[in-house]
């Protein structure tokens, strides 16, 4: 179930800097002065509910912009610079369905791809070849609603590789998944050349990462190999989940 | 779940987008100058074998789309009774099914891309007031893929208010869905703005 890491490549993608990055909502600080230099190829993000790990990946994937900080893949400002972004992250959501917005699932792969400036019939060729490539050339003219939760974020991987981003950002890509399917996409993300970040609150699946980043309450709580990590992360829930702390609410 | 897709590929898959909706709007023209309850029996029946063109199967489906009109048919056919028009109630209940089920066939044959390309074409003259046609094109590929979504979220909301009340949700569940509605919206939003965004 982990992606474990292969040895960085020469040239790899540009490193991804956050720099004194809080964002507020609402008057609540989800995440507090962030400020991280990514630069491995495989990288975790773990923490509990609610500690802000999904703000962190849509501050990088470009989809919001940072309260106070900079944010920056190579010199490129994600948020503001959206065809530039573009081609550096793609972002899979937790939930697949919230990413469809095309019933067929060639309309889903292709839309990526026009907006990216191909033609709609060009934008067509090239998804169903990106199905070939993925063995999945009779799912083209297949509707979406037919496909189970498994297939449906295999479509989500897939229309986000055919924009063929440098850094690919995972939101809990195991949490809806059965047995065998985990087993399946873990063994697809590790096959990936793309540098790959990944949510998760289970360390199991992030076992083998070159880096992990443990967020507490909108803060750095360790930063540092998985190996060092992860097991002071399982540790602390451990003696979280005996304690009856349910009833704290957050400030 | 339900959804105005065809679940088989069809020879009508092939037929351009435009000429499918242009064949569409001669056959409501026609549908609406005729008035006897026998001549727009037999249109029904002409559609429903066009359906059979796809198999059993899709004019099946084709039926259950169909079912949602029947409060309106109900409606329909009480009202001329009342009024002693039974003729006239036959006719335009028969013109309503026949009307629906040819537009129902041509949405569940045509590629959503391709009607989408259909509407950027016609929506062209509308750039000149300032209207991108890309962005009116995507508002309806957008209304297609979320009717369905809508329905379901209704039909869950109904199932946890039954859950834990005996009586029917009827209205109550409305605020409830337009809110998830809205939450909704913003999740399109973000998905569209991950991949490129509107222009």
């Amino acid at each position: 179930m982990s992606v474990p890491s292969d040895p960085l490549p020469a040239s790899g993608p540009d490193a991804i800097l956050l720099d004194g990055v809080s964002f507020r909502v609402a008057g609540h600080e989800v995440l507090s002065d962030i400020t991280l230099r990514l630069t491995e190829r495989r990288i975790g993000l773990i923490g509990r509910n609610g500690s802000g790990k999904t703000t962190l990946l849509r501050l990088i994937a470009g989809l919001v912009a940072p309260s106070s900080g900079r944010v920056r893949i190579g010199a490129v400002d994600p948020f503001a610079e959206r065809k530039a972004a573009l081609g550096q992250v793609g972002i899979l959501f937790q939930n697949p369905d919230h990413q469809i917005l095309f019933p067929y699932v060639e309309e889903e792969l292709a839309f990526g791809l026009r907006q990216g400036g191909l033609s709609n019939e060009a934008a067509l060729h090239r998804a169903q070849a990106v199905l070939d490539a993925w063995g999945r050339s009779a799912w083209a003219r297949v509707p979406v609603q037919s496909l189970s939760q498994g297939q449906r974020q295999m479509v989500c991987l897939m229309a986000v590789l055919a924009m063929a981003p440098e850094t690919l950002l995972l939101d809990e890509p195991y949490a809806s998944l059965d047995l065998p399917a985990r087993m399946r996409l873990a063994r697809r993300l590790h096959g990936l050349e793309q540098r790959v970040i990944v949510i998760s609150h289970d360390p199991e699946a992030l076992a083998g990462m070159e880096r992990v980043i443990w967020l507490d309450a909108g803060r750095i709580r360790r930063d540092g190999p998985a190996g060092g990590v992860l097991p002071e992360f399982a540790a602390e829930m451990a003696q979280e989940g005996a304690r009856d702390a349910d009833a704290d609410l957050a400030g | 779940m339900l959804t105005l897709t065809s679940p088989v590929e069809t020879p009508f898959h092939r037929v351009p987008a435009g000429a499918k909706l242009l064949a569409l709007a001669g056959v409501t023209v026609l549908l609406f100058s005729m008035g006897d309850p026998v001549m727009l029996g037999l249109a029904l029946t002409g559609i429903a074998a066009l359906h059979l063109v796809g198999g059993l199967g899709l004019l099946r489906h084709g039926l259950r789309m169909l079912w949602p009109l029947w409060p309106f048919l109900a409606v329909l056919l009480a009202w001329h009774l009342w009024t002693g028009e039974v003729r006239d109630g036959w006719a335009i209940a028969l013109r309503l099914l026949a009307a629906v089920a040819a537009a129902n066939l041509v949405t569940m044959t045509t590629r959503l891309t391709d009607m989408i390309a259909c509407a950027e074409r016609l929506a062209a003259p509308l750039a000149r007031v300032g209207v991108p046609p890309r962005r009116v094109a995507l508002a309806l590929a957008l209304a297609v893929r979320f009717v369905p979504v809508m329905a379901d979220r209704l039909a869950a909301l109904r199932e946890a208010w039954t859950a834990r009340s005996p009586r029917r949700a009827g209205w109550r569940i409305i605020v409830p869905a337009l809110l998830g509605a809205l939450d909704d919206a913003d999740r399109v939003a973000d998905a569209l703005r991950a991949r490129g965004g509107t222009d």
